[in-house]
């Protein structure tokens, strides 16, 4: 299988040099067709049979392909140019991808709070697809750098092992997380709305694609360059909504430790004048003009309530009794407003003892 | 004689024609073209007709993944792929017929 394997490369390395002549893009329709070809034929050799004996050599086959495509005939380019280039376009659109894709995952992990990030990565994206837009679908130069040939090796352990298993796995789950992907990016946009409206277009614009994006993907290649920072670009929302969240619930629980409404500990509330005389049935109302009610509600008076409605805010208010089932209201009493300490008169008799200057409890308007 | 020679000038029709009904890949149009009796067809003048013709617009391709190996280029016929097609094929039918006329006075 391995010496199977080498021969194919050669075999489609050959054909490539014997081609090379010709409009990189057309060499790269060609080879798409080609490397199925020989990939085909090599599983159909027989113990020792090469692909030469099938189909003759590199050279011979990439001629007689030439004549029946009504291509010119090979003309020597110079030694120069024929040399591997250490920075090919494909090498570099590859890197670009690889590094947007990072930049992307690093900037959506700040994308909500300045969506403007992403034209970074975005334009790294259009650069590098630009330089191999015309080599094709299956971008056969890409797939051929040794860069690339090591990641494959490393996506595709050997059957049965439980590496493989695993990567079964998770492949049968991509269009799930394709589906995902969508709605953390949708997610994203909506965040985005309110604050940002290009932002949120933007955003919402790539969520709408990625969805077609992925499985363009597994045909051609060239949608990589959307759908890998779109995966990435939802993971980074994904951690800033997540740390966000967690922000939040933090908040909201020191919050609620910090700010216990004082009203609630009031059951009732005792004005006196600055002789210590007990003002009754005040008003209290707030700045703007909304009663001020302690927050103790008349429980257990049902329907039939004897009692005339008394304004809630109308301090003090009258205790209830219950007795028997119905409700009575019983005066305050005057002397020693009971069951709460922290009423002004907590000195026990008629006067408070601290020269507190009597509020204004008007209406403020 | 040899039908290589022959085959030169007819494969774009015998392309054309095998992918009349049913799309296929590279591989694929040429076992149509073996099973349908042109045993001397070779895969790289295939690949080169399929080339041509979807150079000269009578054939679109879509790529189909596989899970083992490359993807797959599928050639399907498009109008004007048909409109070549029926116009050759009634050119082979006057030649032929021409052909086999002449051969009928040379064999009386």
């Amino acid at each position: 299988m391995n010496t199977q394997a080498l021969g194919v490369e050669y075999y489609l390395a050959g054909m490539r040099a014997a081609l090379d002549d010709l409009p990189p893009n057309e060499v790269a329709e060609i080879m798409e067709d080609v490397e199925a070809h020989v990939a085909e034929l090599s599983t159909e050799l027989g113990e020792n049979e090469t692909i030469e004996q099938r189909l003759g050599s590199p050279e011979q086959y990439a001629q007689e392909l030439r004549s029946a495509a009504g291509y010119p005939p090979r003309t020597e380019r110079l030694p120069v140019t024929t040399k591997k280039k250490l920075l090919s376009r494909p090498r570099a659109a590859a890197w670009g991808l690889a590094i947007a894709t990072g930049v992307t995952l690093l900037a959506g992990t700040a994308a909500l709070r300045e969506p403007a990030i992403l034209l970074l990565p975005g334009v790294i994206l259009v650069l590098s697809l630009a330089l191999v837009h015309d080599r094709g679908a299956t971008q056969a130069e890409i797939m051929a750098l040794p860069e690339t040939i090591k990641i494959k090796e490393w996506l595709t352990p050997e059957a049965g092992t439980p590496a493989e298993r695993a990567l079964a796995y998770l492949r049968s789950l991509q269009p799930a997380w394709w589906l995902a992907r969508a709605g953390l990016l949708g997610l994203g946009a909506v965040l985005l709305a309110s604050r940002d409206i290009l932002g949120f277009l933007f955003v919402a614009a790539i969520a709408v694609v990625s969805v077609y994006a992925g499985p363009r993907a597994k045909t051609d290649r060239r949608w990589l360059w959307f759908s890998l920072p779109a995966s990435a670009l939802a993971v980074g929302l994904l951690f800033q909504v997540i740390d966000t969240t967690a922000d939040n619930l933090a908040y909201n629980n020191r919050s609620v430790y910090q700010q216990v409404p004082s009203m609630p500990q009031y059951e009732n509330i005792y004005a006196y004048d600055e002789n210590g005389k007990l003002l009754t049935n005040v008003l209290l109302y707030d700045e703007d003009g909304n009663p001020i009610n302690a927050p103790r509600q008349y429980y257990g008076c049902s329907g039939d309530d004897p009692q005339p409605m008394i304004p809630a805010n109308r301090y003090p208010r009258p205790k209830i009794d219950y007795e028997n089932g119905t409700c009575y209201t019983v005066a305050p009493d005057v002397s020693a407003p009971s069951s709460t300490e922290d009423t002004p008169p907590s000195s026990s008799d008629a006067a408070p003892s601290s020269p507190v200057s009597p509020t204004s409890v008007s209406p403020s308007k | 004689m040899d039908t290589s020679q022959l085959l030169k000038g007819v494969l774009d029709l015998a392309v054309l024609a095998v992918l009349r009904k049913d799309d296929g890949y590279g591989y694929d149009v040429v076992r149509r073209l073996r099973a349908g009796g042109l045993n001397d067809v070779g895969d790289a003048s295939v690949y080169g007709t399929l080339r041509r013709l979807y150079n000269a617009g009578m054939l679109t391709s879509y790529v189909v993944p596989s899970e083992e190996g490359p993807h797959r280029k599928y050639y399907s016929i498009n109008e004007t792929g048909r409109v070549r097609l029926a116009e050759s094929r009634e050119t082979w039918r006057s030649f032929a017929s021409t052909l086999d006329g002449l051969l009928e006075e040379v064999a009386a």
